[in-house]
């Protein structure tokens, strides 16, 4: 089941939540992909630029050198900026686990326990000129349950709106308060 | 301490307003008048004529330069979207808790996000 949504840039992007069981929900939020219309105009705006370079330089390295570097430039873009999906497991008594999988197959995954995590909310911020909502985790020091020691902001590539985001956190929050309901075990 | 006139401001502004305009008339003629004129009169020691032109081109450039230098420092110090001061500050966690009292408003205090957030986000009925 996959609901469609926008970014905060207007893009499109879809949600996906599984319900594992009765406290194991997995929520993942798909980025638009890659357009092949604006990776064909990079490139002609680089080369079309190089050939400029080329034709007051009479130097045919410039050529070579482009070719290179939008390939290079390519392969950088996909493999350490371009995220493909983003995804949060709740399990709760256990753990909040976020999953970023770029462009080209690479994941990156933080695990949070769940001793250490005081909340999961969603806040409002300053970010370039505009003013955004995003999904927070908040952690507490585990000897001062009352403070705040650090701040998680989840999906900071698709940036989902707050319709998007009022979802997430419903299904976030219902894990989260069989926390107070179910003593801890530790 | 009021923005009322007074003599004394008065006698202010006029002395600050004569002063002015000797400065800019003095600033006419060490740019306008030649060196010839002015060394026949006796003033010899004056700066470079080149200053008469180099100071309003560096005042002005000054000048944009900082509303492009104003604009990068107000995007450094916006908090990142990780830190804490989004979220709270000194004075919130410093805050003490009085007794809630029966029919009396309640005392202002900072209400923490997590109670802001169910209240927004789950009580929909």
């Amino acid at each position: 089941e996959e609901r469609r949504y926008r970014s905060a840039s207007g893009g499109p992007i879809a949600l996906r939540a599984r319900q594992h069981s009765a406290s194991c929900r997995e929520l993942a939020v798909r980025c638009p992909r890659l357009q092949l219309r604006s990776l064909s105009a990079v490139t002609s705006a680089v080369w079309l630029a190089a050939y400029g370079l080329f034709v007051l330089s009479q130097n045919s390295m410039v050529l070579s050198a482009a070719i290179f570097i939008t390939l290079i430039g390519l392969i950088i873009y996909l493999h350490f900026v371009k995220i493909d999906q983003e995804s949060l497991l709740v399990i709760g008594s256990l753990g909040i686990q976020v999953t970023s999988s770029y462009a080209s197959g690479k994941e990156s995954t933080t695990f949070i326990e769940m001793g250490r995590v005081k909340d999961v909310v969603i806040n409002e911020a300053i970010h370039m000129q505009k003013v955004i909502y995003y999904l927070c985790i908040l952690l507490q020091d585990p000897g001062d349950p009352q403070g705040v020691s650090e701040v998680v902001p989840l999906f900071q590539s698709s940036k989902p709106r707050l319709d998007c985001l009022i979802e997430v956190y419903k299904s976030c929050q219902e894990i989260l308060e069989q926390r107070k309901t179910a003593p801890p075990s530790n | 301490n009021s923005p009322a006139p007074l003599p004394e401001r008065a006698i202010y502004g006029f002395a600050l307003f004569l002063g002015s305009w000797f400065g800019f008339m003095l600033y006419l003629i060490w740019a306008y008048v030649p060196e010839t004129w002015l060394f026949s009169l006796g003033l010899t020691y004056w700066p470079q004529k080149y200053w008469a032109v180099a100071l309003p081109v560096y005042l002005l450039v000054a000048i944009g330069i900082g509303y492009i230098l104003l604009f990068g420092l107000n995007m450094m110090s916006t908090a990142p979207l990780n830190s804490t001061h989004t979220i709270t500050d000194n004075y919130a966690k410093k805050q003490q808790r009085k007794k809630f009292q029966e029919e009396a408003i309640p005392a202002l205090r900072d209400i923490p996000i997590s109670e802001v957030n169910r209240m927004f986000f789950l009580s929909e009925k």
